[in-house]
């Protein structure tokens, strides 16, 4: 019981770091952006190559990893998003023709075999049972404090406030003084950034593979989904019941099922709850 | 809401279902440099036509759902997998003909179109998609854990029974199934059916509040595609010959059906076929010059450039270029 | 437009058509950017450097073209029938993997174009190389079928996991695919009866599993001795995941991920203590002279990646040289019949130190395997029984040792290093 307790809230706390950024672009834009999945890879291979392969510390590699998420972000808003004019549907396929241009790019660079990140910070503790390692335990925390510093941005900052205005009634917000534009490019850029240090987290726990970018993809579209274009609380407290739904399925029913039951969450919720469950009802 | 009456009135004078002499006339030059086509070409190129036939295929039927109505599906593969997964259980395991196995399929596959649609009752935009990339994740998940004996798990199914053999023959099949699923996907929309459907993609609240019934529109573009996806992915399935898992329930594939539509033209009958010709050609050409992964990078940052400079895809285009023209020459 | 297209291709095709006529061409189709592909693509290319180097074969020069998958099962379609279509080559070399080859397969079988795959070990193949002989004529494939694998590998559960660990009951952990369950399957079946072994729990998990944390768990509850794994798709997950969570128990199995001289690298060190039946060659393999002689020359000539090629490279490298001494015997690859007679008749005995160590011959049809009790027609002979004097054994157990060096663990007559487990495991 504890044992699947401690294992869900460390899976729990990687789903809620890597759904952050997905859902603020979701909120923002009402857009899907597929090539969240590429900031996950991109940061995690930056990350990989900075540390591991030029053995650079830790720390440099992880900065590295977010500056590059960052930038995507930015490049994504300035290159893409604007000359499309924010048409969600034009935005939705052309990021899906990113990521799929983007998996070919960690190809030509990578290669094609899969690559295992070493622990951000080595160690394993027995607790009742289960092994925890001292990276899972890092991760999970970062994830919290990163969160945590989300939401102290979005709550009491300026740019903050005016992010959340802009997510809630974009013309509403322009017409009383903020530029959605500015807010816009702010909020991809932060979306790129905590999309790459969600990846280093999520490579940590898995590898680093040219196709890895479609299962954070999947895991993000659930929390969104069954939360709903809400709050970062509400995306917390989704990504922990998805994250213990699949810890309890796994240790005491199926394991060969694991994502099935979150597909028949998000189908279910969808049928009773049509904008999730901590969702604003959209018209 | 004049909109919808407006619009209504616009294209059914315009172009509605007035078939004039020049339609039969295009088509019948389309039809005929198609048919044309073995004696032109080598059978390799063949060989690729035909997969740009079946692309051309499922574009048209994510056209009728996602380019009219403005659902967009991620889900697709989903339905062409149900229809390709039918037939090759049917004929494999239970040893069906494939004169009934098909029909089964495509009808299965309409069973599969309402599962899409029930999500689609009751939410719209990036969130209908959300769902319907979700119920293709499920099958994807599915199939190797329910039945494997059925669906031979991630293995797949080998040995279909093949319709036909050699690339002439393969390839007049697929041709003739595309050009047949074309010219009635083309008359459907020339019905006040297709500007209804139509019209729900610009304003589904004002077709709503023209009293018609939407719910009625949908159910019936979702059954369409459907059928259509199921036809051609059975009759795909039998072309290859054997299927995996990975070759259907995959995102490349949804790629490749979105990317098709959208490149050549939504909304058109002729814009997902060129852009699934333009696709697939690109890709093969790409292979003497660019043997390894560099293919698929390139093919991708193509696709993409032409997609941001006209997200109309290349029918809009080309209507661009004969516009320029015709006012040059005035 | 269309139209358009077609003519240009076709004008394309004609020229493509006309740079090589006299050349016996072969095709190589796999993935370019994986190291299982390019192993077979780099040992052809350099079997083929060396026969073109002897004057060619039949007095022609060989030409190789390259036609890639991606690993992709439709781009595999693809690739075949530009191969078969476009390029017209007389014989084509696979390094794909399980589901690209059955995609292509029906190709084949229209095609009738020899062909050789040195990667797939799917048994299935050969089922249907028994079930239809004269469509599956221009089929051969040079490694071990994977029951072959299994089956060796129980052996191993009798004489290292009971006999030197004391081990008495398994849990097994498979990944949810068509490999895993058929591993599983076999491997269940034999160990209690042959090997002594009870199987305690078999945990089915999906391949897309982020973390492994509760699986391990499940599995130290099942009281088991051991875990025995079987993992073909994302298997640097489940080893790298057992490595840095410490779990104190003892795994081996099949771990794919392991297969090449890159799994160190790849995993920064985190793979120590992994253990996997292998084919043959594989790495930590004590080499023959003349395949000792091929890996000095490969890393003569390539310096990336793979630096070592994977089994599949030395299937390729001689299993095309096979291929074209077949091609001579039956006066070239376009009687099919009578190149797979010549085929089957090939056989390649390698010695080291004066005992048989590899041969690269195949089962004909009709003979009978006798611990398997089954034909394996047109597949790579194998040898199930010590002291391994009719072939090299279907398999090896490597184990990757926690310094980051390799070797074999069993059969003993070809190990060169203990089977141990981790030093975290009591």
């Amino acid at each position: 019981m504890l044992q699947i307790i401690i294992q869900g809230l460390l899976l729990s706390g990687l789903y809620a770091l890597i759904a952050m950024g997905f859902m603020l672009i979701f909120s923002i834009g009402r857009t899907l952006n597929l090539a969240y999945g590429a900031y996950i890879m991109v940061g995690g291979y930056i990350y990989f190559w900075l540390s591991q392969q030029l053995g650079l510390p830790k720390l440099i590699g992880f900065a590295g990893a977010v500056a590059v998420g960052a930038i995507m972000g930015l490049l994504k808003h300035r290159l893409i998003v604007k000359p499309l004019k924010g048409d969600p549907v034009a935005v939705e396929i052309s990021t899906l023709i990113l990521a799929v241009i983007m998996q070919s790019a960690v190809v030509l660079v990578f290669g094609d075999a899969s690559k295992i990140l070493l622990p951000i910070i080595p160690g394993v503790v027995t607790i009742s049972g289960a092994q925890v390692t001292y990276n899972i335990v890092a991760a999970t925390l970062m994830s919290w404090v990163i969160i945590l510093a989300l939401y102290a941005f979005i709550r009491g900052t300026h740019t903050g406030r005016a992010m959340q205005a802009v997510s809630m009634d974009q013309k509403g917000a322009a017409i009383s003084g903020v530029d959605p534009d500015r807010i816009n490019m702010i909020t991809w850029a932060i979306s790129g950034g905590l999309g790459a240090a969600g990846g280093v987290f999520f490579a940590s726990y898995t590898q680093l593979s040219p196709g890895m970018w479609v299962a954070p993809v999947i895991i993000s579209v659930a929390i969104v989904i069954v939360g709903g274009i809400g709050s970062i609380i509400g995306t917390l407290i989704v990504a922990h019941i998805i994250g213990f739904l699949e810890i309890i399925v796994v240790a005491v029913w199926a394991p060969e099922l694991r994502g099935v039951f979150t597909m028949l969450l998000i189908i279910g919720v969808l049928i009773m709850r049509p904008q999730g469950l901590f969702g604003r009802e959209e018209h | 809401m004049p909109g919808l009456a407006q619009t209504l009135f616009i294209t059914a004078s315009g172009a509605g279902m007035n078939l004039r002499p020049h339609h039969f006339i295009l088509w019948a030059l389309f039809i005929a440099g198609m048919l044309l086509m073995p004696e032109l070409v080598g059978r390799g190129t063949l060989r690729t036509m035909v997969f740009a036939c079946y692309l051309a295929i499922f574009a048209i039927s994510w056209d009728i759902l996602s380019g009219r109505t403005g659902y967009i599906s991620f889900g697709h593969p989903f339905l062409v997998g149900i229809g390709a997964y039918t037939t090759a259980i049917l004929t494999r395991r239970y040893g069906f003909p494939v004169e009934a196995s098909i029909p089964i399929a495509v009808l299965v596959t309409m069973f599969g179109g309402l599962i899409v649609l029930l999500p689609a009752l009751r939410i719209k935009g990036s969130y209908f998609a959300l769902v319907t990339l979700a119920v293709m994740e499920l099958m994807y998940q599915l199939v190797p854990v329910v039945r494997p004996d059925l669906t031979g798990g991630t293995r797949g199914i080998s040995r279909l029974p093949a319709l036909t053999r050699g690339a002439e023959n393969g390839y007049y099949l697929a041709v003739c199934l595309m050009l047949a699923v074309a010219l009635f996907a083309w008359l459907l929309m020339r019905t006040r059916l297709g500007t209804a459907l139509w019209a729900i993609g610009q304003n589904e609240e004002s077709v709503r509040g023209s009293g018609l019934s939407t719910t009625r529109l949908k159910s019936f573009a979702f059954l369409v595609s459907a059928a259509i996806a199921g036809l051609g992915g059975a009759f795909y399935a039998h072309y290859l010959g054997t299927i995996t898992p990975r070759a259907f329930f995959d995102i490349n594939v949804l790629f490749q059906i979105i990317v098709a539509v959208l490149i050549g033209g939504a909304g058109t009958i002729l814009g997902p076929i060129i852009g699934a010709f333009f696709m697939v050609f690109l890709l093969e050409w790409l292979r003497p010059f660019l043997p390894g992964q560099e293919r698929f990078f390139v093919y991708g940052a193509i696709a993409l450039l032409i997609y941001m400079y006209q997200p109309k895809g290349i029918m809009a285009i080309i209507e661009s270029g004969i516009t320029r023209l015709r006012g040059a020459r005035t | 437009m269309t139209l358009k297209y077609g003519i240009a291709a076709s004008v394309a095709a004609t020229l493509l058509a006309t740079t090589a006529i006299a050349d016996i061409k072969v095709g190589f189709i796999g993935s370019l950017s994986s190291d299982t592909g390019l192993s077979t693509l780099r040992g052809a290319e350099m079997a083929i450097e060396e026969l073109n180097a002897a004057g060619g074969v039949m007095g022609e020069q060989i030409t190789l073209v390259t036609a890639d998958t991606g690993e992709d099962v439709t781009e595999g379609v693809k690739a075949y029938e530009y191969l078969a279509e476009t390029e017209e080559v007389d014989f084509v070399i696979s390094g794909s993997i399980d589901d690209v080859s059955l995609g292509w397969l029906p190709r084949m079988q229209e095609f009738q174009i020899p062909t050789l795959d040195t990667w797939t070990s799917y048994i299935g193949i050969i089922d249907q190389v028994i079930e239809e002989p004269d469509l599956m004529a221009p089929y051969f494939m040079n490694i071990a079928s994977d029951e072959a694998l299994a089956t060796l590998y129980i052996n191993f559960g009798a004489d290292v996991l009971k006999a030197k660990m004391g081990w008495e009951s398994v849990v097994i952990l498979a990944e949810d695919t068509a490999f895993g369950e058929a591993i599983t399957g076999l491997v269940t079946e034999a160990l209690g009866p042959v090997a002594g072994i009870e199987t305690k729990e078999i945990i089915t998990y999906d391949i897309g599993t982020v973390d492994f944390a509760p699986l391990f768990s499940k599995a130290q509850a099942s009281g088991a001795d051991f875990i025995y794994q079987v993992s073909s798709v994302n298997s640097q997950v489940i080893s790298s995941q057992y490595v840095k969570l410490q779990v104190p128990m003892a795994m081996t199995g099949v771990n794919v991920s392991a297969l090449g001289m890159e799994y160190w690298e790849d995993t920064g060190g985190a793979g120590g203590g992994i253990s996997t039946l292998s084919p043959i060659p594989s790495v930590g393999f004590e080499l023959d002279p003349v395949s000792a002689k091929f890996v000095a020359d490969y890393q003569a000539k390539y310096t990336s990646r793979p630096v070592m090629p994977h089994f599949n490279g030395f299937n390729a490298y001689h299993g095309l040289k096979q291929a074209m001494a077949a091609a001579e015997e039956a006066g070239g690859f376009g009687d099919v019949k009578a190149w797979n007679a010549a085929m089957l008749k090939q056989d390649l005995k390698l010695e080291k130190d004066g005992k048989l160590w590899l041969r690269y011959g195949f089962w004909q049809h009709g003979e009978v395997e006798e611990v398997t009790g089954r034909t394996y027609p047109q597949n790579a002979r194998f040898d199930l029984t010590a002291p391994y004097d009719d072939a090299q054994p279907s398999m090896v157990v490597i184990q990757w040792k926690e310094d980051g060096t390799v070797g074999v663990v069993y059969p003993f007559e070809y190990a060169n290093t203990e089977f141990e487990v981790p030093s975290w495991v009591k």
